[in-house]
């Protein structure tokens, strides 16, 4: 890829973007969120046509129109989000991915055995005829590495592979990349973690703003010049430890918590966090951290159980009384589940003092006024309190959320990965707004996927794995295969 | 009357029914399938009658005028294709618009067809089998559109599951996102989707006007376009259910009509409700169902949840 | 949309609030009038002087125009009784059935309780307010508690109430007397409204459908329930969250819309027929639901909206008549202009944001 470049309105997503990849080659796609790794993965996939640039295929210039025609040059990609179609049968998935399918597919016969050879190399238990929705994330992704080897493709475009996978699954995943390299593939892998780089890596590019900044070989680099790669010369300010509570009542008692439906729930959740404490739930996403989060925050109604505040019953249902006003809630994908997008963003800051506003709003509706200091303290852009919230990305709603819920006083916070889509300094910056409140003397429930940021600034770990509370642990010292272990499932 | 004679009367007479709404119920399923909903089946109904009824009355052929229905609902929901998936306007609203356009137009150019009546299709001399006790009424009932509607049930069930085209649609159903990172187009998918629902919606109204009743009034349809989209949910999107679902209320409709011929005092009026109230009932019925066990088309829960 | 184009086009919607707006209409109204230029053309009747019958015979006189305002005021209330429902998300098709529901058991009330001078009229109201709220409400249930798309229901139910109207007018409550048109017994002149213009048909109810509006209006855009109702319709589990309640508001605005509804169906079978007939409602519950739609759920702009619509309706009776055209004509200009609006707005949707 040469010279390539792409606009959104004002904003370059891609700014003369040169890349090459050579055969056998496993090339590191390093950057932070926005720097504009996708929108360049994207074009090489034929999703987007770039405003300028070439792209040359073994020598030779090609131009896509769309993601038929870069299957047709033997590039194939396995999204983050997976392009698998859960109601399908994992055979009725590789069939829609297969070129030549007749019109008639058959079931069984050599045609068939030629759609699943690679699958069955992958993941020789996998059953052909279960459904998408039936199978293990692991296995998914397996599923669509399959896909994409049907494809015969030459170039094999990873996006964000390991993000969820546990530690097992991780290593696995780099085994498979390293030999498909072997195979004289050529390897794309886009990343933000060291261990994949270290792993797997035989060079490393890092985008930054839109542009290439870096394109060296990965050999002797070290998880410090990475991240320095990444963000440059920003200024990051770290946040800071917080001191451990003395031993103290509980403020939050979780006894026996089961919610949930058949997409995602928990069972006999018991948890207790002490005022001024950080209990960090690690896990792969789609253990139940949304039905957990959503629980005991009062948030989604619960089957069974209780979640005591200071003594009181707080959950929706079952008994107990909701209290939104000393609860902060950041919820998983807050875009969907944390603001109300047809509403401006002065409505959404506020929503949580709607209900006790008189009949007659008048003077007291909710205003530009005090939504702006709000919006400041937080970065949220476009600084705009009118602009509808749909306007914004992912990133600023995030941060909207963070901004909505953790000011004020609370006396319980529970957050449900609150960075996610943040660079490294916003990062940093809702970490402070949140381990201010631990200071402060609120307990505080912290959700995350990132192991690594538990362990360095929670007291405790607890990890959710099937809905389950496997075990608990102080984060400082903690054993991280065990961790990992637990992720998996295994029993303590 | 034997027992068995009766029930395969009551059964056959709801299958003869039926037969309209099946083809309805069977194009939108096809349409939903593919993640889009087309309330104007109704109106497409009502022009492939019209069209229908008036291509045979003028022509003689029967025949005729059913090819004239598939092609008039097709026309119509084009309508429907255009608005939603050129101009992107909502769904649920371009099919009320076509429901209307396709009533105002049929009865605007059914009004000298009013009244008139037509033979439809040459019953073929069966000779001596007709007279035979459970094959008689089996022949007797099947006219051209209900076989060429029990064939267009298996043609379409065996598409679905079986092609590779079906699986397409199913995919674009499901996600339009992720089909289309396969190289599938979502947008012509739906086209070839609604242009089928509209086809076969025509056919249910000209085999309905041209074949079973064999006269033109305007409305005639009753609400028969929007029962099958009901339908569709209770048979939870599946082609296969489709023939059971329309077989119940034909049923309810063709006995609420022997109740009537029977003497039974209750007012007709208040009998017709009848297949109507079915139909809501088993769409609860059904409703809660496809919340608790899915089957719904992913992509199509998202377009029933957020309204606008 | 080229660049250059939305840019300009943006630059101006920023500088004039009122340009999105105005553009939308005006587009919209050229798409409407194209269309219906051609399908006239294609009739083989000269455009222009149609719509100049159109006109003519809807406002050029002032029958003409006591007739428009007899027909807005069940299209006014109807689409009313659909923009409520819709503010918090929740589609309805089913003001018909409501319609016929208050005007059957409007007409209950007064089969029973006419006698009375001063409790008929009352009753009779409370009569319609309720059968249409309960129309309203069983949909309203269904969703809130079953989650059963209230679109479909409403649709049927509509078919049923208009069947329940047929049982009675042809059953028990027929004036056998009458030999001709079924329909039950004249209503006596005190269950009727005061006429505004004294020979026609045109009744007070106007008054109290554009109070409705305008009462409408300012509680949802000023209360902290109208707030209530967009988070809701925003974000359910939000607002759920929040503390509003989904069951009580879908039920309070079914109710309330099936009782406006239901209004409307009284309304027209007392001031206007004078007894039940069948069929009354003729299409006001579908034209209702374009004129909300096309009001953008918004209770004052309704308004002249349901006035053009009323208009377009009652030139109806006029093309009849001077045009030998039929009355279906009204209802494909319906769709026309329905159609246009929908084509006009997703494509000036999808210009805005390339």
């Amino acid at each position: 890829m040469k010279g390539i470049t792409k606009r959104f309105g004002e904003l370059a997503a891609n700014d003369s973007v040169d890349l090459d990849v050579g055969e056998g080659e496993v090339v590191a796609l390093l950057g932070e969120n926005g720097a504009g790794k996708s929108t360049l993965m994207k074009i090489l996939y034929g999703f987007q046509s770039p405003d300028s640039g070439t792209i040359e295929i073994e020598g030779k210039p090609v131009r896509f129109s769309s993601p038929r025609d870069a299957m047709a040059s033997s590039i194939g990609m396995v999204f983050q989000q997976f392009s698998l179609i859960p109601a399908l049968t994992v055979r009725e998935n590789l069939q829609l991915a297969y070129p030549d399918l007749p019109m008639v597919p058959a079931r069984g016969g050599g045609r068939d055995e030629r759609l699943l050879a690679h699958l069955k190399r992958l993941a020789p238990d996998l059953d052909p005829s279960a459904l998408v929705a039936d199978i293990p994330v692991g296995q998914m992704q397996l599923v669509e590495l399959a896909k994409v080897l049907n494809l015969e493709a030459l170039l094999v475009i990873l996006d964000e592979p390991t993000s969820v996978l546990t530690p097992i699954e991780t290593k696995g995943l780099h085994e498979r990349v390293r030999q498909l390299a072997k195979e004289g593939r050529s390897v794309i892998l886009i990343t933000h973690k060291f261990e994949d780089v270290a792993s797997c890596a035989d060079r490393v590019a890092v985008m930054r703003h839109g542009k290439m900044v870096e394109n060296r070989t990965a050999v002797g680099l070290s998880a410090q010049e990475l991240s320095s790669l990444m963000v440059g010369g920003a200024k990051v300010v770290p946040a800071v430890r917080v001191p451990p509570p003395a031993r103290e009542v509980p403020l939050l008692e979780v006894r026996g918590l089961t919610a949930g439906d058949v997409f995602s729930s928990v069972s006999g959740i018991d948890l207790m966090v002490a005022p001024g404490e950080i209990l960090g739930i690690a896990g792969v996403s789609g253990n139940g951290q949304d039905v957990l989060g959503a629980c005991v925050a009062g948030m989604r109604e619960v089957t069974s159980g209780e979640v005591l505040l200071e003594g009181v019953a707080v959950q929706r249902g079952n008994g107990g009384v909701p209290d939104p006003t000393v609860v902060g809630f950041i919820p998983e994908r807050p875009s969907v589940n944390g603001v109300a997008p047809d509403l401006d963003l002065s409505v959404n800051l506020a929503l949580k003092g709607i209900p006790r506003l008189p009949f007659w709003m008048a003077g007291r509706k909710p205003s530009a006024v005090e939504a702006l200091p709000m919006l400041e303290a937080y970065d949220v852009r476009p600084r705009d309190p009118s602009r509808r919230a749909r306007d914004l990305s992912g990133g600023n709603l995030q941060k909207l959320v963070a901004a909505r819920e953790l000011s004020g006083a609370r006396k319980l916070v529970v957050a449900c990965y609150p960075t996610m889509g943040l660079d490294l300094s916003a990062t940093q910056a809702v970490y402070a707004r949140l381990f201010a409140h631990a200071r402060d003397g609120a307990a505080v429930l912290w959700i995350s996927e990132e192991l690594d940021d538990l362990l360095r600034f929670a007291h405790r770990i607890s990890v959710l794995s099937h809905g389950k509370i496997l075990g608990t642990v102080a984060a400082e010292g903690a054993d991280r295969n065990l961790l990992g272990r637990w992720m998996m499932g295994a029993a303590a | 009357m034997t027992f068995i004679e009766l029930l395969l009367g009551i059964l056959l007479s709801g299958l003869r029914s039926a037969t309209p709404l099946l083809q309805v119920l069977l194009g939108e399923t096809i349409t939903e399938r593919a993640g889009v909903v087309n309330l104007g089946v109704e109106g497409q109904m009502l022009s492939g009658a019209c069209a229908g009824f008036a291509v045979a009355a003028v022509t003689g052929n029967p025949w005729a005028g059913l090819f004239a229905g598939i092609v008039a609902g097709m026309l119509l929901s084009s309508v429907h294709a255009f608005l939603v998936l050129v101009a992107g306007a909502n769904m649920f609203a371009s099919g009320v618009a076509v429901w209307l356009l396709g009533g105002g137009l049929s009865a605007f150019f059914g009004i000298p067809f009013v009244g008139r009546r037509i033979d439809g299709f040459a019953s073929p001399d069966f000779g001596g089998a007709a007279k035979l006790p459970l094959v008689g009424p089996i022949l007797r009932v099947a006219t051209p559109s209900v076989l060429i509607a029990l064939a267009t049930w298996v043609l379409c069930s065996l598409f679905l599951y079986r092609t590779r085209a079906g699986l397409r649609l199913r995919a674009v159903g499901e996600s339009a996102e992720s089909a289309s990172t396969l190289g599938i187009s979502p947008t012509k998918v739906r086209w070839a989707a609604i242009l089928a629902g509209g086809a076969l919606s025509g056919l249910g109204g000209a085999s309905l006007s041209v074949d079973l009743v064999r006269n033109w009034v305007e409305w005639m349809t009753a609400g028969r376009g929007l029962v099958a989209v009901g339908l569709v949910i209770v048979a939870r999107w599946n082609p296969w259910y489709a023939l059971p679902a329309a077989l119940l209320f034909g049923v309810v409709e063709s006995l609420t009509l022997r109740l009537q011929a029977l003497g039974v005092t209750i007012s007709p009026y208040l009998l017709s409700t009848l297949p109507y109230l079915v139909c809501l009932g088993v769409l609860v019925w059904g409703s809660a169902r496809a919340r608790s066990k899915g089957g719904m088309p992913r992509d199509l829960a998202q377009v029933f949840s957020k309204t606008e | 949309m080229t660049p250059s184009l939305a840019v300009r086009r943006k630059a101006l919607a920023v500088r004039y609030p009122w340009f999105e707006g105005t553009l939308f209409a005006v587009s919209a109204t050229l798409v409407f009038f194209v269309s219906s230029l051609i399908f006239f053309a294609l009739l083989g009747r000269s455009p222009f002087l149609l719509f100049g019958e159109l006109l003519s015979g809807s406002l050029g006189s002032s029958y003409g125009l006591t007739e428009t305002l007899v027909k807005t005021i069940p299209i006014l209330l109807c689409a009313l009784a659909t923009a409520l429902p819709a503010r918090l998300g929740l589609l309805t098709v089913g003001a018909s059935g409501q319609f016929y529901m208050g005007a059957w058991c409007g007409t209950a009330m007064v089969l029973l309780f006419g006698h009375s001078h001063w409790a008929a009229m009352p009753l009779m109201f409370l009569g319609a307010f309720a059968g249409g709220a309960i129309w309203g409400l069983v949909p309203g249930f269904l969703r809130a508690k079953l989650e059963v798309n209230e679109t479909l229901v409403t649709l049927l139910l509509n078919y049923v109430a208009s069947l329940l109207v047929d049982w009675v007018v042809y059953g028990s409550w027929r004036d056998t007397s009458n030999l001709g048109w079924p329909a039950t017994i004249s209503f006596p002149q005190w269950v009727k409204l005061p006429l505004l213009i004294n020979g026609s048909h045109l009744h007070s109810g106007l008054i109290l459908a554009l109070l409705i509006a305008v009462a409408l209006h300012v509680v949802l855009s000023r209360s902290r329930w109208g707030l209530s109702l967009r988070i809701l319709k925003s974000n359910l589990k939000l607002g759920e969250g929040v503390g509003f309640s989904w069951t009580g508001n879908v039920a309070l605005v079914m109710g309330i819309g099936g009782a406006i509804a239901g209004l409307s169906g009284i309304l027209e079978t007392s001031c206007i027929h004078g007894r039940l007939e069948s069929g009354i409602a003729l299409n006001f519950g579908l034209t209702g639901f374009l004129v909300a739609w096309m009001a953008g759920q918004h209770m004052i702009r309704i308004i002249p909206l349901a006035f053009v619509m009323g208009a377009l309706l009652s030139s109806g009776d006029a093309l009849q008549l001077y045009a030998q055209l039929p009355e279906a004509t009204a209802v494909v200009l319906q769709s026309i202009l329905f159609c246009s609006v929908l084509a006009t707005g997703g494509f000036l949707r999808r210009g805005r944001s390339p």
